[in-house]
């Protein structure tokens, strides 16, 4: 007959911590967990590791300036950071830009997604235990693309290309044929993890049905982008507010319906596709003409008392900035609205009751870069 | 020089007097006013978005009433943020959205200098909980009934210096050395 356990046997929750230097963490995360067994019970994450103060120093630079510490925040998508500053700018500066610049701007922000994307999916298949294949297929892509990136702004990962108004120079003579080839190359990518993890008995055994998070919760979290539109919400600023051009190309938004590892998975992985669809017809679009607007001032001054709040689609979800002039030269308050520091509080709700070794793939899944986390 | 500027300035004060209920009749004012009429508020043109001052008593029961208005529904928080205006006090500043309707909306509480303290809106969405330990931290906000008022980016024992606030100096040691070489770095701005 079994009897219950005397009190002297009962089992104690252990704590452990992981990080902040750990190879599953992503960059400088600490998390500590708090298991009974396998299972863990309560996590409490600590960021704030790599912080610079970019907003402070965005505030004591001029507006030209900026866009560098922009590329600093988000290094893996810095096209898509340097949009929304540049955006802000323009909007308060009333500043017209060229629909040439425009057209640029959205193959080169579609091209960071894939590059992106990539890097998620080499990082994941990490996370998941198939160190090798995936990686090297991924890093292979993504070269091809940071490639691209150098050849147009001259360092790989640093752009400081758009600039308040359009670009900084104009894009190589090759641009087109370029672009065609790259793309034709990340079709294959996509088509090679496609085949390589999706329909994978193990990682769908891994994935599928673990860290689930349903839409209502996380909407009341604020998550946004991939993340969320895995548990089938419906939110893309590219549809619901677009900007750019968005509104006049054709594309679907991917939606998920479990929330879980997977979901978030496969919802990036039809994003990309998406993608290449939007770049080709932006080819097609782009036609010669000027990149800056004609009247550009020389020396950038925005009226006083006006504030945007702009946001836009990064590839890890809704990349806001927030900018508010009091005259001047320089922005008087900057304030980055990071997707990833959103999408990192859901991590809490996601984890508990699932196994410590899926609570690493459930990190991996949010795509979190924690520069941006930080900033 | 001095006539030119009076007569500008004069005209924006009228342009200002003149344009609330009128102008914004385009905005989703009427229905944010509908739903805020309990609450004295006070509407104003935002670049983008309507912008809405809440006196900062009211401030979670406004957020509260256009989260659970029907014809507004305000379920998402986009950001949480302050800005530093000094002697006029810190603004504490809500960017809001509504999922089913594609509507946005910015609130602002204004907080005296001397007295930075506001109800918490986690209890009005959970993703307010990070974004107001980061406010707190760095404007020294403090937000009552927060459930996890630690710091977020900052060190755990960095209660007192507040880095976003304009009075905090920016990279001390670059200071220093302008003062050594009787450089002033603030010296361009001013022109």
């Amino acid at each position: 007959m079994v009897t219950e356990a005397a009190p002297e046997f009962e089992t104690q929750d252990l704590l452990i911590n992981v990080g902040p230097q750990h190879p599953s963490t992503h960059g400088v995360f600490r998390m500590v967990l708090e298991v009974d067994g396998e299972v863990v019970k309560g996590l409490v994450p600590y960021i704030g590791y790599l912080h610079r103060g970019a907003e402070k120093l965005c505030e004591n630079n001029d507006f030209r300036q900026g866009v560098g510490y922009m590329d600093r925040t988000e290094h893996l998508a810095a096209h898509n950071a340097e949009l929304s500053y540049v955006m802000a700018v323009e909007a308060l500066a009333e500043l017209e830009v060229p629909a040439r610049a425009q057209w640029i701007r959205m193959i080169l922000c579609e091209l960071n997604r894939l590059s992106s994307h990539f890097m998620f999916f080499g990082a994941f298949g990490i996370d998941v235990g198939v160190f090798g294949t995936p990686f090297i297929y991924a890093w292979r892509e993504r070269e091809t693309l940071i490639d691209l990136f150098e050849e147009i702004s001259g360092d790989r990962m640093m752009y400081a290309y758009f600039r308040a108004g359009g670009l900084a120079w104009e894009v190589p003579a090759n641009f087109k044929e370029r672009v065609r080839e790259v793309l034709k190359s990340s079709r294959q990518g996509v088509k090679d993890f496609d085949g390589l993890l999706t329909e994978n008995e193990i990682f769908i055994a891994r994935t599928k049905n673990v860290g689930s998070i349903s839409a209502a919760d996380a909407i009341e979290i604020g998550m946004s982008g991939s993340s969320l539109r895995a548990s089938g919400v419906d939110m893309d600023i590219r549809k619901t507010e677009p900007y750019l051009f968005y509104d006049q190309v054709e594309f679907d938004v991917p939606l998920g319906k479990n929330g879980d590892v997977f979901d978030r998975y496969y919802v990036r992985l039809q994003e990309m596709e998406q993608s290449m669809r939007i770049i080709e017809q932006c080819l097609e679009r782009l036609e010669d003409g000027p990149i800056m607007p004609e009247k550009m001032p020389r020396m950038l001054r925005l009226p006083e008392g006006q504030e945007v709040y702009i946001r836009t689609e990064a590839p890890r979800g809704e990349y806001g900035v927030y900018l508010v002039s009091k005259g001047g030269n320089k922005p008087w308050r900057l304030k980055v609205r990071s997707a990833c520091l959103s999408n990192l509080q859901a991590l809490k709700q996601m984890s508990i009751g699932q196994y410590v070794a899926d609570a690493i793939i459930i990190l991996g899944s949010i795509d979190i870069v924690l520069s941006e986390v930080d900033r | 020089m001095t006539t030119d500027d009076t007569a500008q300035g004069g005209d924006e004060a009228e342009a200002a007097v003149a344009e609330p209920v009128d102008a914004l009749e385009d905005t989703i004012w009427p229905s944010v006013n509908r739903a805020l009429s309990a609450v004295d508020v006070r509407p104003e043109r935002g670049a983008l978005d309507l912008i809405v001052h809440v006196p900062r008593a009211n401030v979670v029961r406004a957020l509260r009433m256009l989260k659970q208005d029907d014809e507004l529904q305000f379920n998402y928080l986009r950001s949480l943020t302050a800005v530093d205006n000094e002697a006029d006090g810190v603004d504490v500043v809500y960017h809001l959205y509504s999922i089913p309707k594609n509507l946005n909306v910015t609130v602002k509480a204004m907080l005296p200098p001397d007295d930075k303290v506001l109800g918490t809106a986690t209890t009005v969405w959970q993703a307010a909980n990070w974004l107001e330990r980061e406010t707190a931290e760095m404007f020294g906000v403090r937000f009552t009934g927060h459930p996890d008022p630690r710091t977020l980016l900052m060190p755990e024992d960095m209660t007192d210096t507040f880095p976003l606030l304009k009075s905090h100096p920016f990279a001390e040691i670059e200071l220093l050395q302008g003062e050594l070489l009787g450089h002033d770095r603030n010296e361009g701005d001013r022109e």
